[in-house]
């Protein structure tokens, strides 16, 4: 029987629809023929990381960085309310970039089977995951300087939703084309070895108020959180989860995921019941 | 207590629209720029708004709101001397219509150069940024900065031959508007007299008779060796000068 899309497929889709609908629309204005009532936001005007991306300009001089408005400011504390609860729920069910990378990982599933996502040793990319941040201070430090948007020209979103505006530096094809192959062998690459603003919300996952359990009196280790972690997180060893990589994508979970057993990986603040009863 | 995935996933779209709601009854929901340039901070010219900070999306009206430059000195600077409703024509629009001339570029820098030197402001452009001849004769003409320092930038100066006042190219379109005083290509001595130069001031930068009126300043130059652009920039100065 073939599965039902769950409801993070559906939210997906529709916000790859909506962002896709924006970034035509405002073409469309720049030529004088909008969409009505869809009003002229542009791109850079909904991404919630231009909102960190003009951080230093905003508290230094007042100003935003070129591209970047007060709506960008209002969607990063958005998502920075809800990342403080639970963890960068962003990444894994709003952001198009992820959700694209999802769609053609599924064409990697097909072809590679259980191997998918299982390309890279463990030893390799446990290092490989810091890269982000790097890119991240890179990123924060030139926009500050610079005043303009550094990260652009290789910004693999940006070129996925202006490719046919011709404001699109080669830079960008290039970086999204490896992006797009690469995630026929990894599931989401760019959100686990570049993404500037997957770095920033990763960082709740450290400290968010309703972390990943695992209900150790009932788990019957097998596993299969493991595998369904797009994130190749090691669900099943741990308590509480608070690797920096989490994307709160639900897949590991027991409502809504691949774990067997009820109540044993569910997102909740306080420990099980059982697990108490047992100590 | 627990949260379970169709709640949390709702919780999130939820916060955003609540949250842009919000922003915008508090008037904080912008999408767009204000258009109003930042102002220098420190200096002799503190509090004037700083043409480095010019935007391509910033119109001619914006413009002529934050630095007191007329739209039509703007538009007459830029080649849109003709158009319909310069005050929509966007500074990014340039890049598109002109982009780069030889090895030089009229794009948003040179806006930000051109409004500098009208108003005698500090700004330091682009190594190619190129400034349009009618811009630089307007600078000439009425610019606030001071000659010699206006002559360090004659080596950016480009023509707009070949456009249009829409800024597109007009080999195949010779009609000027009334308003359109620009030397072109395709304009005839005939054209020159109505705008209000004399046959004697055409003769004498031509140093010869100009002969029929119907022919183009082009053609006349060609047909006797001239060096077109050796006319037309001093003819272009005695129209931009009445």
């Amino acid at each position: 029987m073939k599965k039902k899309p769950k409801l993070r497929t559906w939210i997906q889709l529709a916000l790859f629809i909506l962002i896709a609908i924006i970034a035509v629309n405002h073409t469309l204005v720049e030529s004088g023929n909008g969409i009505p009532l869809l009003g002229s936001a542009s791109l850079h005007a909904v991404c919630p990381f231009g909102g960190v991306e003009t951080l230093y300009h905003l508290i230094t001089t007042d100003t935003f960085v070129k591209k970047i408005h007060e709506s960008s400011i209002v969607l990063m504390l958005i998502v920075f309310v809800s990342s403080l609860f639970l963890g960068p729920i962003f990444c894994g069910w709003i952001c198009p970039m992820g959700t694209f990378q999802e769609w053609i990982g599924k064409v990697g599933k097909k072809i590679f089977k259980k191997k998918y996502n299982r390309f890279i040793p463990y030893s390799i990319d446990k290092y490989l995951r810091y890269l982000r941040y790097g890119l991240l201070a890179w990123v924060l430090y030139m926009t500050a300087i610079s005043g303009v948007l550094a990260f652009e020209k290789i910004d693999p979103f940006f070129t996925l939703f202006q490719f046919w505006t011709g404001e699109v530096a080669i830079s960008g094809f290039i970086v999204l084309g490896l992006v797009m192959i690469l995630s026929l062998f990894v599931e989401r690459p760019f959100c686990k070895y570049a993404c500037p603003y997957g770095a920033v919300l990763g960082v709740f996952n450290l400290f968010r108020l309703i972390p990943l359990r695992r209900n150790t009196s009932t788990c019957i280790n097998c596993k299969a959180c493991d595998r369904a972690c797009p994130m190749n997180i090691s669900v099943s060893t741990s308590g509480k989860v608070r690797n920096h990589q989490c994307i709160s994508c639900y897949e590991c979970t027991s409502d809504d995921g691949a774990c067997p057993v009820p109540n044993t990986m569910e997102f909740r603040t306080n420990k099980f019941k059982t697990e108490e009863i047992t100590k | 207590m627990r949260i379970k995935a169709n709640f949390a996933g709702i919780l999130l779209p939820a916060l955003f629209i609540i949250g842009i709601l919000i922003s915008s009854a508090l008037g904080y929901w912008k999408t767009e720029g204000s258009k109003n340039p930042a102002k220098y901070t420190t200096g002799i010219f503190e509090g004037q708004a700083n043409p480095a900070d010019i935007r391509g999306s910033y119109s001619f009206s914006d413009l002529e709101k934050a630095f007191d430059i007329p739209v039509e000195t703007l538009a007459k600077a830029y080649g849109f001397s003709g158009s319909e409703n310069p005050t929509e024509i966007k500074v990014k629009d340039f890049e598109e219509m002109y982009g780069i001339i030889g090895d030089l570029e009229i794009g948003t820098d040179s806006m930000r150069l051109f409004v500098s030197l009208y108003k005698g402001l500090p700004y330091k452009p682009e190594t190619n940024t190129a400034l349009p001849q009618p811009a630089w004769n307007i600078l000439n003409k009425e610019g606030a900065t001071d000659k010699d320092i206006l002559s360090e930038y004659s080596s950016r100066v480009v023509s707009l031959e070949g456009f249009n006042s829409s800024g597109s190219n007009s080999e195949a379109d010779s009609e000027q508007t009334e308003e359109d005083t620009t030397i072109k290509g395709k304009t005839t001595f005939s054209e020159l007299l109505d705008w209000g130069l004399s046959k004697e001031q055409i003769n004498g930068i031509l140093g010869i008779d100009m002969g029929a009126t119907g022919i183009t300043v082009r053609d006349f130059c060609s047909d006797r060796g001239i060096e077109f652009s050796t006319v037309k920039e001093p003819l272009q100065d005695l129209l931009d000068n009445m």
